[in-house]
């Protein structure tokens, strides 16, 4: 069993440092991992993202962090991956982590992600050179996350973007910007690797719970959708010997994720 | 005809992205009132969306409907098998 607390666009600031960390205290008597998907600060200052980092210090479990698009705001992603980094927080980019959970390896693969739409209503990877760079950026995401998934020496793996990688979790929000809210690119990076859950952000109108066309459970955790400090999944039987996360999340056709 | 309450609510949405950095903020023009709608995490920042809006709302009223909800504590967990 592992259990994982997940949330994302804390979009913290100055104004409300400490607030969002007060809610944290029970934390470790409740989940295995934090799981953070993205848009830590609101404009992407270094300085913002030392109060997120202060927030998610010493929680006495493991946080790993995903950046968003408002942490890219002020061109200072670096420098706050670096100061997320410092305080002891992992922080993915198209990467993976792997981290021992009771005895069972949990391994978290990915990274920020990015737009494009979804099968059959997409952006394509044609005509000006501002398109082929649009499209262009979540493709190289995409196969990033695919590899990173799938290098995982890990019992069960999460995919963890700020970026949505399937329609449902968008229902609430307009549908002419689904686009820009996230792209099947990395559904389907998601699906060939025997994923037990994806967890996002980004799409504050959106729902919680979603599925991708492999049978892959997704969740938005973005704080206007949970409403809730963090969520909190648990994934059962993976204790069981030889049982893939694939078995878990009851994929199709995925590859297992045991080895 | 086109409607050109409809730039005016596109600028707004663009001066919120801009300034108050709020991207889920709808909002509506209805005769002369502009509606801002959707929720922020404090007074604060209900403030701020008003105040970015108020810059780019040519004089027009503004009703600021836009709730503030407060982040809580987790009240359980799913399970997924």
């Amino acid at each position: 069993m592992i259990r994982v607390a997940a949330v994302g666009d804390l979009h913290v600031g100055p104004e409300v440092a400490g607030t969002y960390r007060d809610r944290l205290g029970a934390l470790p008597d409740q989940a295995d991992v934090l799981l953070v998907a993205g848009d830590l600060t609101r404009h992407g200052t270094v300085e913002e993202g030392r109060v997120a980092a202060a927030e998610l210090r010493d929680l006495g479990l493991p946080v790993v962090a995903v950046l968003g698009n408002h942490d890219y705001h002020s061109d200072a992603q670096e420098e706050i991956a670096g100061v997320l980094r410092d305080a002891g927080i992992t922080v993915l980019e198209g990467t993976g982590t792997v981290l021992d959970c009771q005895g069972t390896r949990l391994g978290v693969a990915g990274g920020k992600g990015f737009g494009g739409g979804f099968a059959g209503r997409c952006a394509s990877d044609f005509g000006e050179p501002e398109m082929k760079a649009f499209v262009g950026h979540t493709k190289e995401f995409a196969a990033r996350l695919g590899g990173a998934l799938l290098e995982l020496d890990a019992d069960v793996r999460i995919a963890l973007t700020h970026y949505s990688p399937v329609e449902d979790t968008l229902a609430g929000e307009p549908p002419e910007i689904f686009p820009f809210l996230g792209s099947y690119l990395m559904a389907e990076a998601i699906d060939a690797a025997g994923v037990a859950l994806a967890v996002h952000g980004h799409a504050h109108m959106g729902t919680e719970k979603g599925e991708t066309p492999g049978g892959v459970r997704v969740r938005n955790v973005a704080l206007p959708v949970i409403k809730q400090a963090y969520a909190l999944y648990r994934l059962d039987g993976v204790e069981d010997a030889g049982l893939g996360a694939g078995d878990l999340a009851g994929t199709a056709g995925g590859p297992r994720n045991a080895r | 005809m086109t409607d050109p309450s409809g730039y005016l609510a596109a600028h707004i949405q663009e001066r919120l992205a801009g300034r108050a950095h709020e991207l889920g903020i709808r909002v509506d023009v209805r005769g002369e009132v502009i509606y801002l709608h959707g929720e922020v995490v404090n007074e604060e920042r209900r403030r701020e969306v008003e105040e970015a809006a108020r810059g780019a709302a040519e004089g027009r009223p503004i009703r600021n409907e836009v709730s503030v909800v407060p982040v809580r504590e987790p009240d359980g967990e799913e399970r997924l098998s």
